[in-house]
């Protein structure tokens, strides 16, 4: 099909979230487990946090500077328990496959799709 | 096919409240609820306005006879033209800003409109069953594949709005409880029919044309649940290609073409009834405009079988198909970016919006017409429902131009035999069991619904 007859168009959406890994590799395991709603809070706990969240959140400017050098036209919106970058402009496997060339896979980040109509479409 | 605005937009970001202002299903329901509310607010301090916006184009076989009517209805004519320009303005200024282009396409769109109105009332055209909706799309179609569309005009051609507003102003003429009644039928036998054409298209795509499982899907969706709306929200569900939802999108379109006119062909050589002809409409058609377009051309009562069938059994359930297709994506297909978790919040964000506008109308209408003390039946037929019903012919009429003036038929047809094959398979089931359920088995049902 002519990309010129496209009818629709694509919305990628990259969700950073700063606690939550779609996939806790062995070793790794969610870094509020152990601290929200339970008794005596050991110290080591809340270092394991504080170590969790330097590499993760170091890892989420990777991942954003990497989609900023391949495409320039996004929408970055901070949240309390995430980051989210959005498009309408970049098909999402060109995204995907400059952060899979940097080594991060989709267990970093919750990716979504949308499409809506072009302009003047049923 | 369609245009890319030149003025380069900020991407809103998702999830946020502008999608209230930003979004045409609400502006739908916005501008749908105003109207009514304008009719019975008109109607309490004794103005007649929307009794006096009403045009009612004689049949005639001299063209003298229309020109004379429409020269003694300039005024209405005019005030018509500036209401709905003032209304729509409001809209397409919150929508993409475009105003200053949108008052001159539209000003085209609607004296393109009064024109195929005059012309569609014409005895001749009546004689031979050319309805002012068929009309209206064939003369969109002639110009918009001969000419280019000027981008100014491209931007009044706002089909969804217009066929979207028009449903929600159709709540209006539809009791709420025969809403609940039949939307309870229409959404049984919608469901098996959609069920039935889903597993033909993607069996057929996927094990015959060999097609990837999300595209197959997509397609599958688009011929099935509620046309372009299924494809793009299911292919954004299951991640499908942007190139593969473009096909459906395709083929969607070009089908309903298709069928707009040979449903109502077939309807008048099967010499169906109107009520299960609606009703067959509504299961087989697969988008709401052009399904409008077919059923207008039938009568009243169809387009209300019509909008039962579509809207209330078919459209509203868009979420939760996207849920359970969503869901198949990440557990039984190959795992590719499972980043996504379904989300059963999906099911709201993806609801047509417009149909909520739909359900207040109607319920506006049902709770004045409880109030046998406040308005009678007759007063209410006469001074709110009638020039609401008026109205949202204009807006259906405005609906069938931009149908046919955005559908460039040989951009449509390049897409593939492959995916054609598999979607035409649903589309050889979808129509005769259609048929099956709305006229043969349901049929005594339908011709009730009035």
């Amino acid at each position: 099909m002519n990309p010129n007859n496209d009818t629709c168009v694509q919305r990628a959406s990259f969700i950073f979230n700063y606690y939550e890994k779609n996939k806790w590799l062995p070793g790794e395991k969610p870094p509020l487990v152990d601290i929200i709603k339970v008794k005596d809070v050991k110290p080591e706990k809340i270092r394991y946090f504080a170590e969790f969240m330097h590499t993760r959140l170091n890892r989420i400017a990777e991942m954003m500077d990497i989609l900023l050098t391949v495409h320039d036209d996004w929408v970055i919106t901070g949240r309390r328990d995430h980051i989210m970058m959005e498009t309408e402009s970049f098909d999402f496997n060109d995204a995907l496959k400059a952060l899979a060339i940097q080594g991060y896979c989709d267990d970093e980040f919750v990716l979504k799709v949308e499409y809506k109509r072009k302009w003047g479409i049923l | 096919m369609g245009y890319v605005s030149k003025t380069k937009k900020s991407l809103t970001p998702s999830g946020s409240w502008s999608n209230l202002w930003k979004q045409e299903d609400y502006w739908a329901t916005w501008l749908g609820i105003t109207i009514v509310l304008l009719a019975i607010l008109f109607w309490s301090i004794g103005n007649s306005f929307m009794n006096w916006t009403i045009i009612k184009i004689p049949i005639y076989s001299d063209y003298s006879t229309a020109l004379s009517y429409i020269g003694s209805h300039k005024r209405t004519l005019l005030t018509l033209y500036l209401f709905f320009l003032i209304l729509f303005s409001i809209a397409i200024k919150a929508l993409s800003g475009e105003v200053k282009r949108f008052l001159m396409g539209f000003t085209f769109l609607f004296l393109l409109s009064v024109l195929v109105s005059v012309w569609g009332s014409w005895d001749v055209m009546k004689t031979y069953n050319v309805e002012t909706p068929l009309l209206a799309l064939v003369v969109g179609l002639i110009i918009s594949n001969l000419l280019k569309i000027p981008y100014w005009l491209s931007t009044a051609l706002q089909t969804q709005f217009y066929v979207k507003l028009g449903i929600v102003l159709m709540g209006a003429s539809l009791p709420f409880t025969l809403i609940v009644q039949a939307g309870l039928t229409a959404f049984a036998q919608a469901t098996i029919i959609a069920v039935a054409t889903f597993l033909t298209i993607y069996w057929t795509g996927t094990r015959i044309f060999a097609l990837d499982n999300r595209f197959a899907a997509t397609l599958a969706a688009g011929g099935s649940i509620c046309g372009v709306s299924a494809s793009i929200a299911i292919g954004g569900a299951v991640k499908a290609e942007k190139q593969h939802v473009s096909i459906a999108i395709s083929l969607v379109i070009l089908w309903s073409i298709i069928m707009i006119f040979i449903l109502p062909l077939a309807i008048r050589t099967l010499n169906i009834p109107p009520g299960p002809a609606g009703a067959w409409i509504g299961t087989s058609e697969f988008a709401d405009a052009p399904g409008m377009a077919a059923a207008a051309a039938i009568n009243e009562q169809a387009i209300k079988t019509f909008t039962l069938m579509k809207v209330v059994g078919r459209d509203m359930f868009i979420g939760i198909w996207c849920f359970i297709m969503a869901f198949t994506a990440v557990t039984r297909w190959d795992n590719r970016y499972a980043g996504t978790k379904p989300d059963a919040l999906d099911v709201w964000v993806r609801f047509p919006k417009f149909v909520i506008g739909f359900f207040i109308a109607s319920i506006i209408i049902t709770f004045l017409a409880a109030s046998p003390n406040v308005v009678t039946p007759k007063a209410l037929n006469n001074n709110i429902i009638n020039p609401i019903i008026e109205l949202r012919n204009w807006a259906f009429i405005f609906t069938f131009l931009s149908i046919g003036l955005t559908s460039r038929l040989k951009e449509l047809a390049s897409v593939g035999w492959k995916p054609f094959a598999a979607f035409t398979a649903g589309v050889l089931v979808n129509i005769p069991l259609g048929y099956l359920l709305s006229v043969v088995i349901m049929g005594n049902y339908w011709i009730t619904v009035k």
